[in-house]
């Protein structure tokens, strides 16, 4: 055993984060960033939770062709609101608000982000949107999608539901400015002074990116769900026809949005696995800056593929072609990132331990998802297969299994440092599995289905599509299942999990030089700069103390 | 085809689970299908194998406890794995392109059938030549046709899997599409853009006839002469006050006359040219201040009409037409 081993902290920090301060209040109005993220996980995880259930009412609906469990309307309120959950308080928070706010800093090296206030601003306007979603469904729900296309949302028939759904978006949409905002400040000026853009973890790049499309593209949804509010109340013009507006502009507002919102989605999750992979192959990423500017170009090309939404929507055949070529464009920087991941693992001494298990789950999901884009990309083959079971199947490959896989991976990843404990690893494989099974089994046959002719947003369906409809129900289950498992072990650990040391995986990055959990200020010293792919100088030393850095310290 | 005998028994286990390829456009789509499929499944294998072999082999062991050298980067490869699919996406962009092209313009040949649709909650309404509207779709092997669609209340999809086609009609505008039925046999049509409570019960059925005299006898069996759509069109012109500016026998009145008026490019004050189609007829109708026909005035008020009342004027314009 070496020197730098007998150094190597065994105890842990003396005061850490969680007991720097006691009391709700010292949680509610905290401005530690790693605080606001474990607030924001509970908050996501509750989400997570809500959009589940949804899910599987809808699905067990779905086992007998003429539905009856539940009413149409019943139905079509359900997919509403599991959509709306889903998507604007889970899966588009999920990565950069939970997972992003704890770790930016402490990989930067910072004691916080560089907007503090601004940080617990953006996490309590999070709950009041996520209020006004529940307060729609005390005041009746809304049936009108997630994607809330008039004139059938801003019908005179609707109540006070639509109105508050299209607050919890603007209210929602802040939050996620504001995150943004916080990321690109915070990697801009807080890095330290001899780190270089090209010294920080990629999880940092790509949340970077992220949080340019935050910045840029979610003020239009904002902007959108006012002149919906304003149409619905005053009957301006803008997008109904019987006041001479257009319910076209809508979906181009919509969308202008909502597509760059998916890559506000999977860049993080790129980022997540960027990381994992690179630490648990015990090999630096294979081509950084490749992989680093691909999570760039990925942000850029995708504010210009909205239209691809809208094919069959009336828009002209050449607006069609434009946006066909340029929505295919997307697979080129997603193929060098999955090479150059793949490449990485190459000649890699690679552990099989859960966050890699779920990272490994990723490549296939990702592939699918990605591959299966390119049918709808291509005009000729998105015509029939536009709003069809093929679609919901495509992007619950790209929004469910690739983000949920990377936010698993990437949460167990993380967890002992967020903790201080060890997840057990028997039950988070198993859950790993059960939630790759359970995922395809879900999914695949709703590709059948919808290459079979069967629309989505069915709540009765032709008996011919009954077997991919019963495998996709039972497969819900055995994901919510794996789902459980997951959340069982993670939660279990904080009872009886093993004391996490400082830097359990050898990892290179800053996060892994200070305790776990942290101390409120992050770091006593500022952290000396580091390369954060190079394990060269990590040694192994035990459970108990996990890796320390022996010989060279791998500083610049 | 090598590839659909590939992939039928994937796509296909089930006799009569995938549809019919019924219009002149769907062998070509399931062709840009089946090289997409196969582009994909080649992908995705090389992802899953790699991941397998990778993890079997630089598993850590006990006999492996430490990565080999191997470069950090390697910019041939990584241009390598840019370019090719970057050239892949440039195939199928023109492969899917061309085909595309061929499901959004008019086969040749025959006088194409044009039907009118109009679509509402949570029914479809089809208004054929002659006079027979029907709440199902008819068509003839070989004819081309084309839909102008129109919506009564919010935004729904016309859907044939069968015909690989598929199109959402939106109120305020007419939307069209374009095909060649190949089959006789009757297709389920359905809605695929979400319209509310039966939104999954909105269907009707397509009856594509062997021969144009099948499809004749059908349209001519049952039709009132009242019901049709010229009869409807030219009861709103004499009721709704068109006929106080317009004339139908092609003398100029306060207004242009309507007789010829179909189909012509008609020249604006401001210049501009524009189609005489139903767009336009419900423009000139709804918001007749929108574009005003050169030499005439700017007088006409706005006359409330709904889609089929819309659809009714345009046949009857079509009828005040010399000649097809």
């Amino acid at each position: 055993m070496t020197m730098a081993a007998t150094a190597a902290p065994l105890e842990p920090a003396a005061e850490s984060y969680l007991q720097h301060e006691s009391g709700i209040r010292s949680w509610l109005l905290t401005l530690d960033h790693k605080r606001i993220g474990v607030m924001y996980l509970v908050a996501i995880a509750a989400s997570l939770f809500l959009g589940g259930v949804f899910a599987l009412v809808l699905r067990l609906n779905l086992w007998r062709p003429g539905g009856g469990l539940v009413s149409n309307d019943a139905y079509n309120k359900l997919f509403t609101l599991h959509g709306a959950v889903m998507i604007f308080l889970f899966v588009i928070p999920g990565i950069p608000a939970a997972l992003g706010n704890f770790v930016v800093p402490l990989q930067l090296g910072a004691k916080d982000l560089a907007f503090p206030k601004v940080n617990l601003l953006s996490f309590w306007l999070y709950v009041v949107g996520a209020v006004l979603f529940i307060a729609v469904l005390v005041a009746g729900g809304i049936d009108t999608g997630w994607t809330l296309y008039p004139p059938y949302s801003l019908e005179e028939s609707r109540g006070l539901g639509i109105l508050l759904a299209l607050a919890a978006l603007f209210v929602v949409g802040f939050s996620s400015i504001l995150t943004g905002l916080n990321f690109i400040a915070s990697i801009h000026k807080m890095r330290p002074p001899e780190v270089g853009w090209f010294d920080l973890p990629l999880f940092l790049w790509a949340l970077y990116a992220t949080g340019i499309i935050q910045v840029i593209a979610t003020p239009v949804l904002g902007i959108t769900a006012a002149m919906g509010f304003l149409e619905r109340l005053f009957h301006l013009g803008i997008f109904m026809p019987e006041y001479g507006g257009d319910p076209v502009l809508f979906q181009h507002f919509f969308w202008f949005y909502s597509h760059p919102a998916v890559y506000i989605m999977i860049l993080p999750a790129m980022g997540i696995v960027s990381e994992v992979v690179s630490v648990f192959s015990r090999k630096p990423i294979f081509g950084y800056r490749f992989i680093a500017m691909s999570s760039i170009a990925i942000a850029a090309i995708g504010f210009f593929v909205w239209g691809h939404h809208m094919f069959v929507s009336g828009q002209s055949s050449w607006t069609n072609v434009i946006f066909s070529f340029l929505t295919l464009l997307v697979a080129i920087p997603s193929a060098i990132k999955t090479f150059n991941w793949l490449a990485t693992m190459y000649k890699g001494a690679i552990v099989l331990a859960t966050p890699m298990i779920y990272v490994l789950a990723f490549f296939a999901i990702f592939g699918v998802g990605g591959l299966t884009g390119l049918f709808l990309g291509s005009l000729a083959t998105d015509v029939p297969l536009h709003d069809t079971y093929f679609v919901v199947a495509h992007f619950h490959f790209v929004m469910v299994g690739a983000v949920l896989t990377a936010f698993l991976a990437g949460l167990h990843y993380w967890w002992p440092k967020m903790t201080g404990r060890m997840y057990d690893e028997a039950l988070g494989k198993l859950s790993a599995a059960l939630v790759f099974a359970g995922f395809h089994l879900t999914f695949v046959p709703q590709f059948f289905a919808g290459v079979a002719g069967m629309p989505r947003r069915y709540a009765t369906y032709a008996p011919a599509f009954q077997r991919d409809n019963r495998l996709s129900t039972v497969g819900a289950f055995v994901l919510a299942v794996g789902m459980c498992i997951a959340l069982f072990g993670l939660v279990g650990s904080l009872f009886r999990g093993r004391r996490a040391p400082p830097n359990p995986w050898g990892a290179a990055s800053l996060e892994w030089t200070t305790p776990s959990p942290p101390a409120h200020d992050n770091f006593a010293i500022p952290p000396r700069a580091n390369k954060p792919y190079d394990f060269s100088g990590l040694r192994f030393i035990s459970e108990d103390s996990g890796w320390v850095r022996t010989g060279r310290e791998g500083a610049r | 085809m090598v590839s659909e005998r590939l992939a039928a028994p994937v796509l296909g286990a089930v006799p009569g689970y995938m549809p019919a390829r019924a219009s002149s456009v769907a062998e070509g789509v399931d062709q840009v299908f089946a090289f997409i499929f196969w582009l994909s499944a080649f992908f995705l294998a090389l992802i899953v194998v790699l991941t397998v072999v990778f993890v079997v082999r630089y598993r850590k062991r006990p006999s492996r406890l430490e990565p080999e050298p191997s470069p950090s980067h390697d910019l041939r490869l990584e241009l390598l794995w840019s370019g090719i699919p970057l050239a892949l996406v440039f195939v199928l962009f023109g492969v899917s392109t061309k085909t595309y092209s061929r499901m959004t313009t008019l086969d040749p040949g025959a006088a194409p059938l044009r039907i009118q649709v109009t679509a509402r909650k949570w029914s479809w309404w089809f208004d054929h030549p002659g006079g027979k509207g029907a709440g199902e779709l008819h068509l003839v092997v070989g004819r081309p046709t084309e839909l102008v669609m129109a919506s009564a209340d919010v935004i729904h999809s016309l859907y044939v899997p069968d015909f690989r086609l598929k199109q959402d009609v939106v109120p305020g505008r007419f939307t069209r599409m374009t095909f060649t039925p190949v089959l006789p046999g009757t297709f389920p049509v359905v809605c695929a853009e979400f319209c509310g409570t039966d939104h999954s019960r909105m269907s009707a059925m397509a009856t594509v006839h062997p021969d144009q005299a099948s499809f004749d006898a059908w349209a001519r069996e049952g039709v009132a002469p009242a019901a049709s759509l010229v009869d409807l069109g030219k009861k709103v012109f004499l009721s709704k006050g068109c006929v106080g500016c317009h004339s139908t026998d092609g003398s100029p009145r306060v207004g242009p006359t309507l007789k010829n008026l179909w189909g012509r490019s008609e020249k604006f004050a401001d210049g501009t040219e524009a189609l005489v189609d139903e767009s336009y007829v419900r423009e000139s109708v709804l918001r007749p201040a929108a574009r005003i026909t050169a030499g005439f005035a700017n007088v006409m008020p706005p006359v409330p009409l709904d889609e089929r009342e819309i659809q009714g004027l345009c046949a009857y314009l079509q009828a005040l037409k010399d000649g097809p």
